[in-house]
């Protein structure tokens, strides 16, 4: 089988002010990109960045951005993201940058990288907390937002355990 | 996963800027930053050539490893007549990285052929103000000293992008692609980009996607041992300053800190 190929570029939103990531929504984004792409490359970017490009998954919370690109144009599209310095979003202008994390042919593969990402994050900031609580407060967080119905065997089971308990 | 190096972010006074900064680059995954201090000439009046500051200490973490980032110091002279370059200034030995941006085309060409440094930046804030030849970029490319661009001033300005595409363009040709590397020179935590946006960002350069990647990693690395040698005869030997009367006190100029354990003076053992 023959399918229509694409590249996934899985970005994360850096801003000085975390707060501000609230108010991003994925329209925003889709149209800070478009423009950095047509100022970078003129009408001929522009035209590539029109066919089949979306903006997959914004987690507001996290800043990971999920954009989709058609595998012939990505590199000169992703070329124009460094020039992205904000992002307007109701009348307001949010100063950012993007950085890749992880280029995939499939949202798999990104969910997967993503995964282990977070997870390695989390042990980066796990021996910032101050006491025991804190820690255990880090870990209750964790396993209460665990989605339903979603695919995270090992997650998943570690809430219901935590379930059991309470 | 190699290990990327930002050898030039924009030094400043206020210590809490400079850590938001060094932080930032930590979190992005790179492994090394050099802390940039220019000295400017003039022509009459005499000026101090900056000291670099203490290093912060408790460095972050960085991205993706278990170790903290490394910070560097480096000294950039804007040169604009041959004689402000002083080989032997002991104000230079306290730094990590020399490095000089000629004005002119004769400058260039002593730097590329003789001068002893490490990097040699071309501007990018404004046009060319000379074309790059094929013998000064070979001899430069035969000694190890290697080319700067700066990218954080094209996401600035349009008209910057348009300097620096068009001078990175003109020096690719002459150098084809080697020797190169990619820096910052960023002033704000959000001027810094991705080690992998960086050689995504390469290809407007003209660099070659292999090129590209050397151009953060190991033509850094290449250029913090050539730093390194430029300390010491052929590579070979190094020379400390000892104190002859008291063991108590270290080496002066090359501090512990620079030196491998093998090339540190040992008092202890010369009693």
């Amino acid at each position: 089988m023959v399918r229509v190929k694409s590249r996934y570029l899985l970005c994360e939103v850096n801003v000085s002010n975390r707060s501000s990531l609230l108010h991003l929504d994925d329209r925003a984004v889709a149209a800070a990109v478009k423009a950095a792409v047509a100022r970078t490359h003129g009408d001929y970017g522009a035209a590539l960045c029109s066919i089949r490009f979306c903006v997959k998954y914004l987690n507001a919370h996290t800043g990971i951005v999920l954009l989709r690109f058609p595998k012939k144009f990505y590199r000169l599209l992703w070329s124009a993201l460094p020039f992205i310095t904000g992002i307007e979003t109701r009348g307001q202008k949010i100063p950012c940058f993007l950085n890749c994390l992880h280029v995939g042919g499939t949202i798999r593969t990104c969910q997967k990288f993503l995964i282990q990402y977070n997870k390695h994050q989390l042990h980066q900031m796990l021996p910032k907390c101050k006491n025991k609580e804190e820690k255990n407060e880090v870990r209750r967080a964790i396993l209460s937002c665990s989605l339903t119905g979603e695919k995270m065997g090992l997650k998943g089971e570690e809430s219901e355990e935590e379930r059991a308990n309470t | 996963m190699s290990v990327f190096m930002d050898l030039s972010v924009c030094s400043t006074p206020d210590r809490n800027h400079l850590r938001n900064l060094v932080e930032k680059a930590a979190n992005l995954g790179f492994s090394t930053v050099a802390i940039n201090y220019v000295f400017e000439p003039a022509a009459k009046s005499k000026q101090e050539i900056p000291t670099p500051a203490p290093m912060i200490d408790d460095l972050p973490l960085v991205q993706g490893r278990s170790r903290p980032i490394r910070v560097l110091n480096r000294l950039t002279i804007v040169m604009s007549d041959s004689s402000h370059f002083r080989p032997t200034a002991a104000e230079y030995r306290c730094f990590d990285l020399l490095a000089v941006q000629p004005t002119t085309e004769k400058l260039f060409h002593a730097a590329c052929m003789s001068l002893d440094v490490d990097i040699i930046v071309i501007p990018v804030t404004e046009k060319l103000p000379f074309t790059f030849k094929r013998a000064p970029v070979n001899g430069a490319v035969d000694r190890g000293v290697v080319f700067e661009v700066s990218y954080s001033a094209s996401i600035r300005d349009s008209t910057m992008r348009r300097y620096t595409i068009a001078n990175a363009n003109a020096l690719m040709d002459t150098c084809k692609g080697k020797n190169v590397i990619l820096s910052s020179q960023a002033e704000q935590p959000l001027e810094l980009r991705g080690p992998y946006d960086i050689i995504n960002l390469a290809l407007l350069l003209g660099l070659s996607d292999g090129d590209a990647k050397e151009a953060v990693s190991s033509t850094c690395r290449a250029v913090l041992l050539h730093a390194e040698s430029r300390k010491t005869a052929s590579g070979i030997v190094y020379t400390v300053k000892t104190n002859t009367s008291g063991q108590q006190e270290a080496p002066p100029a090359a501090g512990d800190g620079e030196a491998p354990a093998a090339k540190r003076a040992r008092p202890h053992l010369k009693e």
